[in-house]
């Protein structure tokens, strides 16, 4: 990320309405799983994911265990 | 195939498929009872079996119908015992401080599909199922592995969508930290 972008991300990120805890990202990475989420929600997930690398895990590790699970019994 | 020879082949998965029935039915007369239904089934329906796919693929292909089957039974109970779980609150509170940040950085799990290659991962996923709640384990089992989506499990038992959403975050959030424990934080043989 450029200097510039670093800092139009740090000003982004310190506004409310776009900023989402890991609480929240975790649930959303979750219900898109099973359900299609809303653009805004979408928005908010796929920034928070930019900086969090814990919610990245999290998603790898929950769509992991899905590839799992379906190969019971095969 | 001759029967005979079908017979040997069902008994020797009997095992496996047991082990699924309990896994997402969580009762031991109805997985038992499953499973029996899926072996006539699979003795009736022999001819037109004919070898075309994989025995094992066939037979869990008519105990998923079976397992789907018992449900509808008994969903007088399945349903009860979804709802008093839907009113379990679970924050999470070991995992997010009060702001919602998370506090412990989950475990980097490497290349997880290599495990996918090893039998004993399955023991230790399946030991995790068992130790899910009973409602928690049959709504994220229904979602994974018969692949019904959520509207269908609402249907099915009597749970508003949030209800489900909620349940099966829950289901994966203490399936993660069990797999975490139990494989792939070290404890991998």
């Amino acid at each position: 990320m450029s200097r510039d972008a670093m800092v139009w991300w740090r000003r982004a990120m310190r506004l409310s309405w776009i900023r989402i805890p890991c609480s929240h990202a975790h649930r959303l990475l979750s219900e898109r799983m099973d359900r299609p989420i809303k653009p805004g929600e979408r928005w908010r997930l796929w920034l928070h994911l930019l900086v969090c690398d814990m919610c990245s895990r999290f998603e790898r590790q929950i769509d992991f265990m899905r590839t799992a699970v379906r190969r019971f019994g095969q | 195939m001759e029967a005979g020879s079908l017979e040997g082949s069902l008994e020797a998965l009997r095992p496996t498929l047991l082990a699924i029935a309990r896994m997402q039915l969580r009762n031991e007369t109805w997985a038992e009872d499953v499973v029996s239904e899926t072996f006539v089934a699979a003795l009736e329906g022999s001819r037109k079996f004919a070898g075309q796919s994989q025995l094992k693929t066939w037979v869990v292909g008519i105990l998923k119908h079976k397992i789907i089957d018992q449900f509808r039974r008994t969903k007088r109970e399945v349903s009860s015992d979804a709802q008093l779980e839907a009113a379990q609150v679970e924050t999470f509170d070991e995992l997010f401080a009060a702001d919602g940040h998370r506090l412990n950085t989950p475990l980097d799990w490497g290349d997880p599909e290599e495990s996918l290659s090893r039998t004993q991962f399955f023991d230790v996923l399946q030991m995790c199922i068992d130790k899910l709640p009973t409602s928690l384990a049959r709504v994220f089992m229904m979602r994974e592995w018969l692949d019904y989506d959520t509207d269908e499990i609402c249907k099915e038992l009597g749970i508003t969508s949030t209800n489900c959403f909620v349940m099966l975050f829950r289901a994966r959030m203490r399936l993660r930290e069990c797999l975490e424990m139990q494989w792939f934080g070290g404890a991998a043989p």
